[in-house]
């Protein structure tokens, strides 16, 4: 059965982590997101689950990174000031192959910014938020049931990955009360992923010696399959090496991994785009404006549609490619200074003046109004 | 149809709580209730706003729209010059005289009821924190809305220990808005 409830998205992603089977959660409060860290202080230990507030991030980070390399399936969750702190420990997630979950509730930046406003900020944040090269995970959610739903997918997709995985709420959705219908929860239990084990001879276990398209097979510590976790470049063992053609294959494969899955990872929303004269490209909370703005226009007999990308990295270039060639028109909004903007350009091939935007970053929602007022001027020219 | 509301104080007053039970209340009558809150990064006494959205249909943008707001409860001075624009003329505000001084101009505005939120909460029900019910049971009747299922909504929303003072605290701001209504009548 469906589950309705009456939440905040921040509450949601909490559940989501719970259910996904997540079993520990390290991290050091910062609004917008303590509220998760809250739930799964309460949560965790009912599932017998550990959570640790550490004391600062980069430890709130370290612990939940040992705990997944021990097996078991580990969350961090912090605001894009606390991102910045995490970064380096990010990159041994992506370098060692080390699957964990990411919420980000976004707030105003950069630097400590409006630790209470919405932003949507760290968009280019989460595509690179280290040195080197690798391919960042980020769904960004852009509704209650979405904390919910897409917290959920990230911890499957960081085990069929083996890699870090973010989650993008902003101030809006993770702070708003309203009611969410959640999937049924023996559904979600079906669905979940669980991250290969080796169970071969642990004398011949090479846990990074995988196709170039798969992520590692990292067994868990402590159950006798002994391999080494560094963020040096590495060979098949996990051991240190600078041999050319091993450092080259394992970056290859960091891309490849994803790259090569695509359609495991994509997804999107089209929003009354069929018959529509005009589109919109937006997502997270602005998306909720956006559709109030096309419900309110479609009464008045203006046809506008919406495009929202629910994955943001790897973005999905052929769909955004098919939407900006399908319309003339297209708004891009989002509440900071075009941070997707530039991968709408890039994916579609059109240059920024064949664009209209709305952008916002002084950490004020972008309201139905303005949007509405925006695609009026749209109509006219 | 569709009700927006707005209930606005400073940091540490708890002015959330009450969004959360209306929101509660009337998803549980099977309709739609939004509540979404605008603080400042001070931790006590930054203006603090709670738009509260109540509908028949389901509700997309959470924030009420300036201009548009039925009903205001206002329980600070600076929050409430700061936001009482938002409301539609003619639409209710209800202030807390012995915090919030109103214009004359605002007198012409709106609909002006000042109630005595934080004393009733702190002397009449016996805890100032229990003004947040005050403040919910005035929204309720200010704005004709279901008083057994807000009710309802409150009980399950408070802490267990808490249901009985706020029992109290929502009978207390019941009576006084009927008592303001009926004088003004």
């Amino acid at each position: 059965m469906p589950r309705e409830v009456v939440s905040t998205g921040n509450q949601l992603a909490a559940l989501a982590a719970i259910d996904a089977g997540c079993k520990f959660f390290g991290g050091y409060p910062i609004t917008p997101s303590s509220e998760i860290a809250h739930e799964m202080s309460k949560l965790l230990p009912k599932v017998g689950g550990a959570f640790i507030q550490m004391e600062d991030e980069i430890a709130g980070i370290s612990v939940a990174l040992g705990a997944s390399m021990s097996g078991v399936k580990s969350m961090t969750n912090t605001s894009g000031p606390g991102i910045s702190l995490k970064s380096e420990q990010i990159g041994l997630a992506f370098m060692a192959e080390v699957p964990l979950v990411i919420t980000n509730v976004m707030r105003g930046g950069p630097s400590t910014g409006l630790p209470t406003r919405p932003q949507q900020g760290d968009i280019l944040q989460a595509q690179a938020p280290t040195h080197g090269d690798y391919q960042s995970i980020t769904l960004c959610a852009g509704s209650l049931e979405e904390c919910y739903t897409e917290t959920v997918r990230a911890f499957n997709l960081a085990e069929r990955f083996m890699t870090p995985v973010f989650v993008l709420l902003d101030e809006t959705l993770g702070h708003m009360v309203g009611k969410a219908v959640l999937p049924d929860k023996d559904e979600v239990e079906k669905n979940i992923v669980n991250r290969k084990v080796y169970e071969g001879d642990p004398l011949t276990y090479e846990p990074y010696n995988v196709g170039p398209d798969e992520p590692a097979v990292l067994n868990p510590f402590f159950k006798g399959y002994r391999y080494h976790i560094t963020g040096l470049h590495h060979g098949p063992t996990g051991f240190p090496t600078e041999d050319a053609k091993l450092c080259q294959e394992l970056i290859d494969r960091l891309f490849n991994k994803i790259l090569a899955h695509k359609d495991e990872i994509e997804s999107y929303e089209e929003f009354m785009l069929d018959d529509a004269d005009m589109a919109v490209i937006a997502y997270g909370s602005v998306s909720l404006a956006v559709k109030e703005a096309i419900k309110q226009l479609r009464e008045e007999g203006i046809k506008v549609g919406l495009f929202r990308p629910i994955t943001l990295w790897p973005s999905p270039e052929e769909k955004i490619d098919e939407v900006c060639s399908k319309f003339d028109k297209v708004l891009v909004t989002e509440m900071n200074k075009g941070q997707y903007f530039k991968e709408i350009q890039r994916a579609s091939g059109r240059k920024a003046e064949t664009f209209d935007t709305l952008f916002k970053a002084n950490g004020r929602p972008i309201s139905p109004a303005e949007i509405k007022a925006k695609l009026k001027e749209m109509v006219a020219k | 149809m569709r009700k927006q509301l707005r209930f606005t104080g400073v940091g540490g007053q708890g002015v959330l709580l009450a969004g959360e039970i209306l929101a509660r209340a009337y998803v549980k009558a099977g309709k739609y209730g939004v509540q979404v809150g605008t603080y400042t990064s001070q931790v006590r006494g930054g203006p603090t706003k709670v738009d509260i959205i109540l509908d028949d249909e389901p509700i997309l943008y959470p924030y009420a729209v300036d201009g548009e707001i039925d009903f205001m409860l206002s329980v600070a001075d600076k929050s409430y010059h700061l936001f009482k624009d938002g409301v539609k003329e003619g639409g209710i505000i209800v202030y807390e005289p012995n915090l919030v001084y109103p214009t004359e101009d605002d007198k012409a505005r709106w609909k002006m009821f000042p109630i005595e939120v934080i004393t009733i909460a702190k002397e009449q029900v016996g805890n100032v924190i229990t003004q947040s019910v005050v403040a919910l049971a005035i929204a309720t009747r200010m704005n004709n809305l279901d008083k057994d299922l807000v009710y309802q909504a409150m009980i399950e929303t408070v802490p267990a220990k808490a249901v009985e003072i706020n029992k109290k605290a929502f009978e207390l701001g019941y009576k006084e808005a009927e008592e303001v209504l009926a004088k003004n009548s």
